[in-house]
């Protein structure tokens, strides 16, 4: 049986969640090309000698929706663990892209994280530790919800 | 339970990069996936191979990173234009500017933006002037000569 106090944790957990993915992907959506700008500067995707412009402008198309998406069923409760998943990866990425960015010395001075237009978040310690939070917030709710359910019992 | 854990997770992911595609495609606000978005139309593009040329030929280079990653290295004959304080710089450089008939813009290299933005602003000044491609590493990596100092 679920416990009414983890009912309401997992609740809370999720509106927070993914208010802040909503809030994250507006600006991106609204303004696709500058994204794809800030992902350039991480170096991580190119474009560079090798590699084109594309992946990076892929990811740089699709990940506000994929955001955007996760927030709203995180919020709305549908599909929560799931979601929590995703939000999980993206941000288990996040934090590769900007702890990556800072060992290679890259300064990036707008993180990408919800603004893309002039001087957003700098990437740095700060913006580590809150990106853990979120990964902790966003675990919590990937967990599986009960422990005896019959497909527990499968090999 | 896990198999439809795994498919509603992949679900949510290809839903949203195929949303992503759609609003790229339809919305007005998206971009052509193939095409570099810090170029815009009017840049122009130069190798680095037909950089070095033009500039042995007497053309000007303008170093637009910040002034300290100048002094570190740059490419000999360089002017430190840095983007962060174009103003100032563009003053004390403009007659130079003005005067030469051929001006190539570099920065820090792919991820880095600045030479495009010097050079647009130099245009709007009614300078025209190219882009290194792939700035400062290209050079570097090209094995071709440099200078370090705060002189050009």
């Amino acid at each position: 049986m679920i416990r009414p106090s983890r009912k309401v944790v997992e609740w809370a957990l999720g509106l927070l969640l993914g208010a802040v993915f909503i809030y994250a992907s507006v600006e991106k959506i609204w303004k696709p090309a500058d994204f794809a700008r800030i992902v350039y500067h991480y170096q991580l995707i190119g474009p560079g000698r090798e590699v084109g412009p594309l992946p990076a402008n892929l990811l740089a198309v699709t990940l506000p929706w994929i955001e955007l998406l996760v927030g709203l069923l995180l919020a709305s409760g549908l599909w929560r663990r799931e979601a929590a998943a995703v939000a999980a990866l993206m941000l288990v990425v996040f934090l590769g892209a900007v702890g990556s960015a800072l060992w290679r010395g890259i300064d990036i001075e707008n993180c990408g994280c919800f603004s893309v237009s002039g001087k957003g978040r700098q990437a740095g310690i700060q913006l580590i530790a809150g990106d853990l939070a979120l990964l902790g917030a966003a675990v919590v709710l990937a967990r599986p919800r009960a422990r005896h359910t019959i497909d527990d019992t499968r090999p | 339970m896990r198999f439809r854990f795994a498919v509603r997770v992949m679900a949510i992911g290809l839903a949203g990069a195929a949303l992503g595609l759609a609003w790229n495609a339809v919305s007005g606000r998206g971009f052509a996936l193939g095409a570099n978005v810090m170029i815009k139309q009017g840049d122009e593009v130069v190798p680095v191979a037909q950089a070095r040329v033009r500039i042995e030929a007497g053309a000007l280079a303008l170093d637009a990173r910040p002034v300290d990653f100048y002094a570190m290295q740059h490419i000999p004959g360089a002017l430190s234009l840095p983007e962060d304080d174009f103003e100032a710089a563009f003053l004390r450089l403009e007659k130079r500017l003005r005067a030469s008939s051929d001006v190539l813009v570099y920065c820090a290299g792919f991820g880095c933006e600045a030479s495009h933005m010097v050079s647009r602003k130099l245009k709007e000044r009614g300078i025209p002037a190219a882009i290194l491609e792939e700035g400062w590493p290209a050079w570097q990596d090209a094995g071709y000569p440099v200078k370090a100092g705060s002189e050009p």
